[in-house]
């Protein structure tokens, strides 16, 4: 229900911001683009699975839609929570950040909202929808992710494919299983529809199952490799990288309710070129990146009808995260984080 | 003529003039130790600053406890201490299995192809440790592994022989990395050795491994002792095999547990946990220098080298001789080829997998073409900063230190030599850590935090022990007759050092100058606790992608980086091979 109201204001908002780009709002549009043409850079931090090629595809996009050479210097990321926590580390001894804009997911962007990090915008000023705005106005949502669990087909019998969550938790998977540094998944779905208790619970005894610890990247190929059979959870960009290489990897798509972590993009406090962050955050809130975004990461977003991740949502019970869980989210993710064993 | 006009300087004049001279060389030495001190005390003084403080680098905090007491009452602590000493107790061992025989075997026998043999040694201290240890878990992974497999079917075992992932496992390829350091440290003291006892057990019958066993273990004894104290150091600090054998099994070691307090998988860096566990290592570390100390002091009691003027003779191995050709390519496949065709395999498929048709078939080389796309020019601009500047600065300082330490009569030139050498008790993760703080909590005063210049810094620090042990002992070798002669014409000390000293220790110098610039290419720990998106280098970018799971892509560059540097190594070999292998000096 709630992703149908978000859709419909979305569609409503979006040619109501195409107007009003054209009218009422075509000054901050102008000063930013003046500002932006003199800072000339753009030093943009994204998920790995964007490659440079996908990086520079948006860069080509963008400088054509406002008329720019901007040059996109592209990080991508390896560790989006060591590097969300190095950049609070870096505003905490007032150093500015390493790059001017963030593409991580909005539990990594709440994390920083909690700790004022981000240079809000009147993004809608600028015709990005009212829906897609999150965190005081400090960032635009890109696209969504889907986490589950997930197996290598050439390896694991159908019969085997975990239909539920708790058959992650049956002793025949002890030493089979990998669960991912992104404990945010599981914070998720305690500040949502398990509620802490049973999340808790449910993370203790995966450890129990004494799990193969590592980042996404690695355990994709541990995965491919049949090291580990079954990842606790993956996110689906992973499975679009695995789908290009011909490596296979599936969902164990019955499981539900599916974690949707969602990209956000926004600027960061003290970032070194503003005025083409900001133009930059709300060109990534435009429908003309979708096709993009989904040719190189595989990821679309839930709130446009049409797109791959709106047809995976339907009929399923999915897990949004809302800027009000921010706080528990950030404070579970760490104790999940040791209890797994990722931190002492 | 000049000499003559000296002569005729009143007596007491030039004695002035010595005495002038003496105090010129005595405030120089001073003002090396107090940089030194600044250069090596500063980083470790913040880590035990940051030990004592809470929350991040530059927040105004009071200094308190609170780390020690949470580190220190916590018994996870002690186990981990325990998981250090054992791993670094066995990756030793295991060294030492390998790297004794082979040296006997290189140093004192006929054994054929000793040149090749070299160079692959060299090429296996080069091969960044991280992209062996991939490897090795494509080779003995209990699930995947290859010989696990193999072994198997061969002996219908019910479970895998060998699991990767546990002490020993790491402590394993930890070891056979070590290997070709402790030959190039060892084979000094068995090429010089006496080989008159040896020849007397000969003489008398008895047979080469019991020579071996008794005579010539035994008097290399100190030798080996020092290596293993080194080692050991060396072990307690490294950081690849526990970061991607130890810590996907939450067995965590020293090392691995300051890496993620300051780079933590969830939450946020805990530089003051860091310093408290960091504590832990600086002890263990200045224990054992100073053990290091008194066993190389030690084993001067026991030298072999004497001046009688004799070559040891090689020991015929007759029939042996394969059997110790096998033994060391043995040791060559585990340690260099089969890693390089393990890296090779993945570097031309889509994805990696092991071995078959389907896999045979899909083999590209798309990966190798795309890596300037992947990678840029920064991380190689960056890497040729390090490869010039911090073999540069370290051989520097190294020349300065070993000319105070070894040619002149300063009364605290053994502390200067100590200071010099204590860099090794301190691990590189540590003094990266130390940098980043400072860098980070002062960056008014020390503004290199995110620069490459701070991993020269870091780089440069940490290879100082091992760039005076060498410019020690090339400086030992040159008579001092040649400077007194310089001395006594009336030219002053630096210019006896850069006219005199300097060309004739030139060839050392530059065989460490380049080992160094290697060792500074393929290092990866404080690179990585440094790493911000400025300085980016080689190293680095293998690790990103690496996390990032792009295997093939890491296997690619990784290829590239092990031909390249088999390229220098050989090129070296070639142009140097008339002044001595490189690593012999150490």
């Amino acid at each position: 229900m709630k992703i149908v109201k978000r859709v419909g204001t979305y569609g409503l908002s979006l040619v109501m911001a195409i107007h009003a780009a054209g009218l009422a709002y075509a000054g901050p549009l102008e000063d930013l683009i003046a500002g932006a043409k003199k800072e000339g850079a753009i030093e943009f931090y994204g998920p790995s699975t964007l490659g440079p090629e996908g990086a520079k595809a948006l860069n080509d996009a963008f400088n054509k839609k406002y008329g720019l050479n901007i040059k996109l210097q592209y990080s991508p990321s390896g560790n989006m929570t060591r590097d969300t926590g190095k950049l609070v580390g870096l505003a905490a001894s007032g150093q500015p950040p390493e790059w001017d804009i963030m593409v991580v997911t909005d539990a990594h962007h709440g994390s920083l909202w909690l700790r004022k990090l981000h240079d809000p915008f009147d993004y809608v000023a600028l015709g990005v929808a009212k829906e897609r705005i999150e965190y005081d106005r400090g960032t635009v949502s890109v696209a969504n992710q889907f986490a589950l669990p997930t197996y290598n087909k050439k390896l694991l019998p159908a019969k085997d494919v975990p239909k539920k969550w708790e058959d992650l938790l049956d002793p025949k998977w002890k030493g089979k299983l990998g669960v991912i540094n992104s404990t945010h998944h599981w914070a998720r779905l305690a500040a949502g529809a398990w509620g802490e208790e049973k999340t808790t619970d449910f993370v203790k005894k995966l450890s129990d199952q004494k799990p193969i610890l590592s980042r996404a990247g690695e355990m994709a190929q541990r995965l491919i490799l049949g090291e580990v059979l079954i990842s606790a959870t993956l996110q689906d960009s992973q499975l679009h990288e695995a789908a290009e290489s011909g490596a296979p990897l599936a969902f164990a798509e019955d499981i539900q309710p599916v974690i949707s972590p969602e990209y956000h993009v926004g600027v960061l406090k003290g970032a070194p070129h503003p005025n083409v962050g900001h133009l930059f955050v709300a060109f990534m809130g435009s429908p003309e990146v979708q096709p993009i975004w989904k040719k190189h990461t595989g990821h679309s977003s839930a709130y446009v009808p049409g797109t791959d991740a709106y047809k995976f949502a339907q009929g399923k019970q999915v897990v949004y995260m809302k800027q009000s869980q921010a706080k528990l989210v950030d404070k579970l993710a760490r104790q999940y984080g040791k209890i797994l064993g990722f931190n002492r | 003529m000049e000499l003559e006009a000296r002569r005729s300087v009143p007596v007491a004049a030039w004695e002035g003039l010595n005495r002038l001279r003496q105090g010129g060389t005595g405030l120089f030495a001073a003002g090396l130790t107090g940089f030194l001190l600044l250069l090596i005390g500063v980083p470790v003084g913040m880590v035990v600053v940051m030990s004592l403080r809470t929350g991040f680098p530059g927040e105004d905090v009071p200094l308190t406890l609170e780390n020690f007491v949470e580190v220190y009452l916590d018994p996870g602590t002690y186990e981990i201490l325990l998981n250090t000493l054992f791993f670094a107790v066995a990756s030793v061992t295991v060294t030492l299995l390998f790297a004794v025989p082979i040296v006997w075997i290189l140093m004192r026998t006929d054994i054929p192809l000793k040149k090749t043999i070299y160079v692959l040694l060299t090429i296996g201290i080069l091969i960044p440790v991280f992209l062996r240890t991939i490897a090795w878990i494509l080779l003995l992974s209990p699930r995947i592994g290859l010989l696990n497999q193999w072994l198997q079917q061969l002996f219908s075992l019910s479970s895998p022989p060998f699991n990767l992932y546990s002490l020993t496992g790491m402590a394993f390829i930890q070891g056979i990395s070590f290997v070709p350091g402790a030959f190039f440290m060892l084979a000094a003291a068995y090429r010089s050795m006496d080989p008159s006892l040896e020849e007397a057990a000969y003489t008398s019958g008895v047979s080469k491994l019991r020579t071996f066993l008794k005579i010539n273990i035994p008097i290399t004894l100190p030798a080996i002792a020092a290596v293993m104290v080194y080692l050991f150091m060396t072990a307690i600090a490294v950081f690849e095999v526990p970061a991607i054998i130890g810590m996907p099994s939450r067995i965590l070691v020293l090392s691995s547990l300051i890496y993620s307090a300051t780079t933590p998988a969830t939450g946020l860096p805990n530089y003051g946990i860091a310093g408290a566990y960091g504590a832990i290592m600086l002890a263990l570390g200045l224990t054992l220098a100073f053990l290091y100390v008194r066993l190389v002091k030690q084993g001067k009691k026991y030298t072999v080298i004497t001046g009688r003027g004799y070559r040891p003779r090689e020991i015929a191995l007759g029939r042996w001789k394969w059997a110790a050709l096998a033994f060391v390519f043995f040791y060559l496949a585990i340690e260099v080829f089969i890693p390089f065709l393990v890296l090779l395999w993945a570097s031309v498929l889509p994805y990696l997998q092991l071995p078959s048709a389907a896999a045979l078939s899909s083999m590209t080389l798309q990966h190798y073409k795309e890596i300037p796309l992947h990678v840029g020019a920064l991380p190689f601009i960056n890497t040729l900063i390090l490869m010039f500047t911090v073999p540069t600065l370290t051989m520097v300082l190294s020349v300065l230190v070993s000319w105070v330490v070894i040619r002149t009569q300063v009364s605290f030139r053994g502390t200067l030599d100590t200071l010099a050498f204590l860099p090794h008790a301190v691990p590189g993760i540590l003094m990266a850590v130390g940098l980043a703080y400072l860098g980070l909590a002062y960056r008014s005063v020390f503004p290199l935090y995110g620069t490459v210049f701070i991993i020269v810094l870091a780089h440069t620090i940490n290879w100082i022990a091992y760039g005076t042990r060498t410019t020690n002992s090339v400086m030992i070798q040159v008579h001092r007759e040649l400077e007194e002669a310089g001395r006594v014409s009336g030219a002053s000390a630096p210019r006896v050092l850069g006219r005199i000293v300097l060309p004739l220790i030139a060839a050392g110098v530059l065989n460490s100058w380049i080992w160094i610039g290697m060792l500074s290419y393929r290092e990866v720990t404080m690179a990585l606790t440094l790493y911000t998106r400025h300085n980016v280098v080689i190293s680095t970018v293998v690790w990103q992608f690496w996390g990032s799971g792009w295997v093939p892509q890491v296997s690619a560059l990784g290829v590239i980086l092990i031909l390249f540097a088999t390229l220098v190594v050989g090129g070296v070999r070639l142009a140097l091979a008339r002044v001595g292998e490189i690593g012999s000096a150490s």
